[in-house]
């Protein structure tokens, strides 16, 4: 079955009690992204992109609202159906990389493969190839420490890919990269997009991704600030 | 490819072979880690067995008077504190330095109870070993410390089977301990939400 959206987010709000404050980290935000679509997310720090990331990932509890996944309240998942989730719909690359450190460049892509029930030589053959394609293909049993911050992403990356997900979300996924390897790792995540109609979500302040994305969402304060598509961003870019 | 995520029952897999692999790897991995994790078992283990034995030892040679028994009695239980005290305190730490990483699992598809069976099988095999070695160890100092001027009834059977309770009792020590102090932590971190783990600072 196919959906038109395929996040969905209603009246999505986050709280945090700072023991006599209320932080408002995310109030109020509905968002709908469309199945194949490359969408941003900006703000200025703390205006709630990563508890956004979390949110529509599964990976945190919001204090009010709903997250809908192809038309699947996440909120009503149990155990099994929220651990499949995460391991075969979504692939997670995180600003901080968040590899297993003990872990080979290839047992780190292999690790979400062994929870999907992938048999061994499969899960070798496929982290092999992801590698490959991301350009590690010599470095496949490098450590993390052992890496550069560009090849540690190009590794999550891999690792993000491995059970083919439909939904990639990526929290600053060139915050600690220069420019260069940032624009790398935008062109390799658009093509997923572009070439397997992968839904890429992305929180970020690098600008370069404004010439990728389809739409992108300002949000300030937990709240959305103003939405634009990609043509009008253009369009407003020739007019200067 | 995917589908709906209500569909049908989707499940992630894990099976115990699968598991006993990746905690074999993991300890191999963290050889260091789990060196130190197991001496201090071993040096736990050695005390308290090491101990009984020789009162076991003192109480066959001397008969067990009131005052005797009270003092043996404090020194199997100070020897078990420490024993506890050394075990807990390591495996704790091994644990919750491990707090982003069990993160991590999550959000690659680990269910709560994969992560439960990874520190199961790791802390039993950690466990097992480091309180055979400690216990046989314990149990050989005892010995010597006696060989000397007893040697002639160190081998009596009447002590032998307390010889074996030792052994036993030090072994079940390492065991329940270690996995206590392994499983606490690891459920801990597994029931939180991956972003919260993810987020642990030491
Ligand atoms: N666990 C938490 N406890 C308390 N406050 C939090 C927590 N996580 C986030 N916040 C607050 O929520 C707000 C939004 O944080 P968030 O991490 O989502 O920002 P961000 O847009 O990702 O920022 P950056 O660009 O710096 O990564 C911030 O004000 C932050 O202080
Ligand atoms: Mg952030």
């Amino acid at each position: 079955m196919r959906y038109e959206y395929t996040v969905e987010t209603e009246d999505l709000a986050k709280y945090y009690q700072m023991g006599e404050v209320v932080v408002k980290a995310l109030d109020g935000i509905n968002l709908r992204i469309r199945r194949g679509e490359y969408l941003s997310i900006m703000g200025p720090s703390g205006s709630g992109k990563t508890t956004l990331f979390n949110m529509i990932g599964g990976l945190d509890r919001p204090t009010r609202g709903r997250v809908y996944i192809d038309e699947v309240d996440i909120s009503k998942l149990d155990a099994y159906e929220l651990a499949w989730l995460r391991c075969r719909k979504i692939g997670y690359i995180f600003q901080t990389f968040n590899l297993i450190p003990v872990l080979t460049a290839l047992e780190n892509v292999t690790l979400p493969m062994i929870f999907a029930g992938v048999p061994r030589e499969e899960r070798l053959r496929r982290a092999i190839e992801l590698l490959t394609k991301v350009g590690l293909g010599d470095r496949l049993h490098h450590k993390p420490a052992e890496l550069s911050g560009g090849q540690q992403q190009r590794v999550a990356i891999a690792r993000a890919l491995a059970n083919d997900p439909v939904i990639v979300l990526a929290d600053e996924p060139t915050g600690n990269l220069d420019l260069h390897t940032g624009l790398e790792i935008i062109t390799m995540l658009r093509n997923l997009n572009k070439e397997k109609g992968v839904t890429v979500f992305t929180a970020t302040h690098d600008l370069k991704m404004i010439d990728v994305s389809d739409r992108i969402v300002w949000i300030r304060d937990g709240k959305i600030d103003r939405i634009e598509k990609r043509v009008d961003v253009v369009v407003s870019m020739e007019e200067m | 490819m995917s589908g709906a995520v209500g569909e049908a029952r989707r499940e992630v897999r894990f099976p115990i072979s699968e598991a006993f692999r990746f905690s074999v790897e993991s300890i191999r991995k963290r050889f260091t880690r789990a060196l130190i994790t197991a001496i201090s078992i071993v040096l736990g283990v050695a005390f308290y067995v090491g101990l009984r034995t020789m009162s076991d030892i003192m109480i066959f040679i001397y008969g067990g008077s009131e005052a005797a028994r009270s003092y043996q009695f404090w020194m199997a239980i100070i020897s078990l504190i420490v024993c506890a005290v050394g075990i807990l305190n390591s495996m704790l730490m091994a644990v919750t330095e491990r707090t982003r990483e069990i993160g991590t699992m999550k959000c690659l598809g680990a269910m709560d109870s994969h992560i439960l069976m990874i520190f199961l099988i790791e802390s039993s095999l950690i466990g097992i070993i480091g309180g055979v070695m400690g216990a046989v160890i314990g149990w050989v100092t005892g010995l010597l410390i006696y060989v000397g001027e007893h040697a002639a009834i160190l081998f009596n059977p009447a002590l032998l089977g307390s010889y074996a309770l030792r052994i036993g009792e030090g072994v079940l020590i390492a065991m329940v301990l270690t996995v206590g102090a392994t499983i606490y932590p690891a459920y801990y971190a597994a029931s939180m939400d991956p972003a919260d783990a993810l987020r642990f600072e030491l």
